[in-house]
């Protein structure tokens, strides 16, 4: 069930989860009403079935929506579990350059014992998946860091890994790699380097 | 006294001491002391200081970079990734075979741990069903590892706040289950026993037995750790009310595993959402309360619930070897796995807290992408926010107490 006003790109890409049949999950539709009804236009998409739920939210409104999900007493997501990212390059045709995706899995400490939870955490453990999509030549993502402080980390390596650019922070380095590491390497096109500092670099092909 | 001229202490660094005059009683030494400072008071400033990347407290390499005036720390940042190895770019590289032995690399104090939660996440993506004496054995390699995990930890822990002894203790007892861990896998510690869809190798009765008499013989020690950490009143000195993470806090950044559960949060994975075959035990989960000694989310806390977890990871593996039912160890696989189109997010209680696998496959025999969370990653997070105002000596009772292995903080 997408929105109204989803864009043209909104289809699942290829590899994601499509919204295959199957019991509805509580928290991801309470989730989706709630955005909705809080934060107009934030919502593009909505798959509330199936294994792996999910809402697309758009960048633009990704921190008003997150602070909606983290404050609503019923939900109380109060901990973002995991900031990943993943490079749909070659994957979307329709998409032109290709999009990186953002995906951010909330859950919530507070709010283990309701009804609600223990139904969804049979299939779902209870996350709240949120997705971002953005172009792959400007991949800008606003910070969640002063929605939840553990953000910081994980945003940074996702900067540092595969180039997405949180804006609104402080201190947006690389957390893994060296600082003078060229590129972003989780990026599908991203090239093994010659060599670093006189330290030759063989290509796991070439070995 | 000789009068050759020895060269002084600054003048073998190049540097030139400045001439200060021989003085006779208290009053020149006052005035020699005023001349040389220029009437100047003495000067404060915040110094830099470098922990690590080779500091023995900090469990591996990770430098921190603290803040400090004085003996107070006022501002702390971790330096990490000197152990990067790039399990998430070799997992989209590798058949999904291949990249499971990776996986141990990451908590190398815990590498069972860490298998069990990628196979799961390999097998619900490809749909594959364990066998249940297989996933019996699961558990109880888990818990064996969990039990020598938690008792190592408790000793480093020791060693970290100024005991030898308990960690001479532990780890004999500890080598024991890596003995254990030998005789199924292999290795002493990166196993690679827990495979897609099964177990590598069948539990033997005389290991059986042996398991057994591990878990009786670390029961039965437990008491004694106590007796040189916990009920000692150095230790309870070095970790009462140091390093207290508030709930909300723990919460905020992420923290999980122990670490959680010893600043008041009620939540262990393995009860709150099962994986595997966890259901089907009885156990509790240790929550820090304020009856023991120092407040709730204090070092204290966090060494008390290790060792509250271990006495119920022991009870966990007696009933798993109790219940451990007949027959295949292992599913029929293809030769190569080729898992359809979806995704999945697994998240499994490890020693040091939730280790959660992202895996999205694209209908191949390798993943298009494949995102770890270590729980390591998260915990030591925290201590930017916990450090400030912290002595200098107790950042290092701090950090043992979040049990960081930098395997899995940079993977």
């Amino acid at each position: 069930m997408s929105d109204a006003a989803a864009p043209a790109n909104s289809p699942t890409p290829a590899g994601a989860p499509a919204a295959d049949a199957g019991p509805r999950d509580p928290v991801t539709a309470h989730a989706a009403r709630l955005v909705q009804a809080k934060v107009p236009g934030a919502v593009v998409e909505v798959v509330e079935t199936g294994r792996h739920p999910f809402l697309r939210i758009t960048a633009e409104h990704l921190v008003a929506a997150c602070l909606v999900l983290r404050d609503d007493p019923e939900l109380a997501l109060d901990c973002c579990h995991l900031v990943s990212a993943v490079d749909w390059l070659g994957k979307t045709p329709a998409d032109g350059p290709g999009s990186i995706e953002v995906v951010y899995h909330l859950v919530s400490y507070a709010k283990k014992t309701s009804a609600a939870y223990r139904r969804s955490a049979v299939k779902n453990d209870g996350f709240v998946v949120l997705r971002v999509r953005v172009p792959r030549d400007k991949p800008e993502v606003p910070s969640v860091m002063g929605v939840w402080v553990g953000a910081d980390w994980h945003e940074r390596e996702m900067w540092d890994l595969m180039g997405v650019k949180f804006t609104d922070r402080p201190l947006l380095r690389r957390i893994l790699l060296p600082e003078d590491w060229p590129g972003h390497p989780l990026r599908k096109d991203w090239a093994y380097p010659v060599e670093y500092h006189g330290i030759p670099i063989i290509p796991p092909e070439g070995r | 006294m000789s009068h050759e001229p020895v060269p002084s202490v600054p003048q073998v660094l190049g540097v030139v001491a400045p001439a200060v005059p021989p003085v006779v009683d208290a009053a020149d030494l006052a005035r020699a002391l005023e001349e040389r400072s220029m009437g100047q008071a003495l000067r404060t400033e915040e110094l830099v200081v470098n922990m690590g990347p080779q500091h023995p407290s900090t469990h591996g390499v990770l430098r921190v970079v603290i803040k400090t005036d004085g003996e107070v720390v006022t501002a702390l940042q971790p330096h990490i990734g000197n152990l990067h190895r790039c399990v998430e770019k070799i997992g989209e590289s590798l058949p999904y075979y291949q990249w499971l032995p990776y996986v141990d690399r990451m908590d190398y104090l815990a590498a069972i741990n860490n298998e069990h939660g990628a196979c799961i996440a390999i097998e619900r993506l490809a749909g594959i069903v364990v066998p249940e004496r297989a996933e019996y054995i699961r558990v109880i390699l888990a818990e064996v590892q969990r039990v020598a995990s938690h008792i190592f930890a408790m000793g480093v822990y020791g060693l970290d706040t100024g005991a030898i002894t308990p960690f001479l203790h532990t780890f004999r007892e500890r080598e024991r289950g890596l003995d254990l861990l030998d005789h199924i896998a292999g290795g002493r510690l990166l196993y690679h026993v827990i495979r897609i869809g099964g177990v590598k190798r069948d539990l033997s009765p005389e290991w059986i037995d042996e398991c057994h008499a591990f878990l009786d013989a670390v029961e039965q020690r437990l008491p004694e750790y106590n007796t040189l950490l916990l009920d000692n009143h150095i230790f309870q000195e070095r970790t009462c009310n140091i390093g207290v993470i508030p709930p909300a806090l723990a919460v905020g950044w992420g923290v999980t595993g122990p670490a959680l559960r010893a600043s008041g949060v009620d939540w262990d994975t393995r009860r709150d959402a099962p994986y595997g075959i966890y259901d089907r035990f009885q156990f509790d989960v240790p929550i820090a309360h304020s009856g023991v000694a120092g407040v709730v989310g204090d070092c204290f806390h966090r060494h008390w619930v290790r060792f509250k977890e271990t006495e119920q990871a022991i009870r966990i593996a007696r009933q798993a070897l109790r219940d451990l039912p007949p027959g295949e160890i292992q599913a029929k696989l293809p030769k190569t796995l080729k898992p359809p189109k979806g995704e999945v997010y697994v998240r499994v209680e490890n020693p040091r807290g939730e280790l959660a696998y992202w895996m999205v496959a694209d209908g191949t025999d390798k993943a298009w992408r494949i995102r770890c969370r270590g729980p390591s990653f998260s915990n030591i997070g925290v201590m930017t926010d916990v450090a400030r105002g912290a002595l200098i000596a107790d950042l290092v009772a701090l950090m043992g107490s979040l049990d960081i292995v930098l395997g899995e903080v940079d993977r």
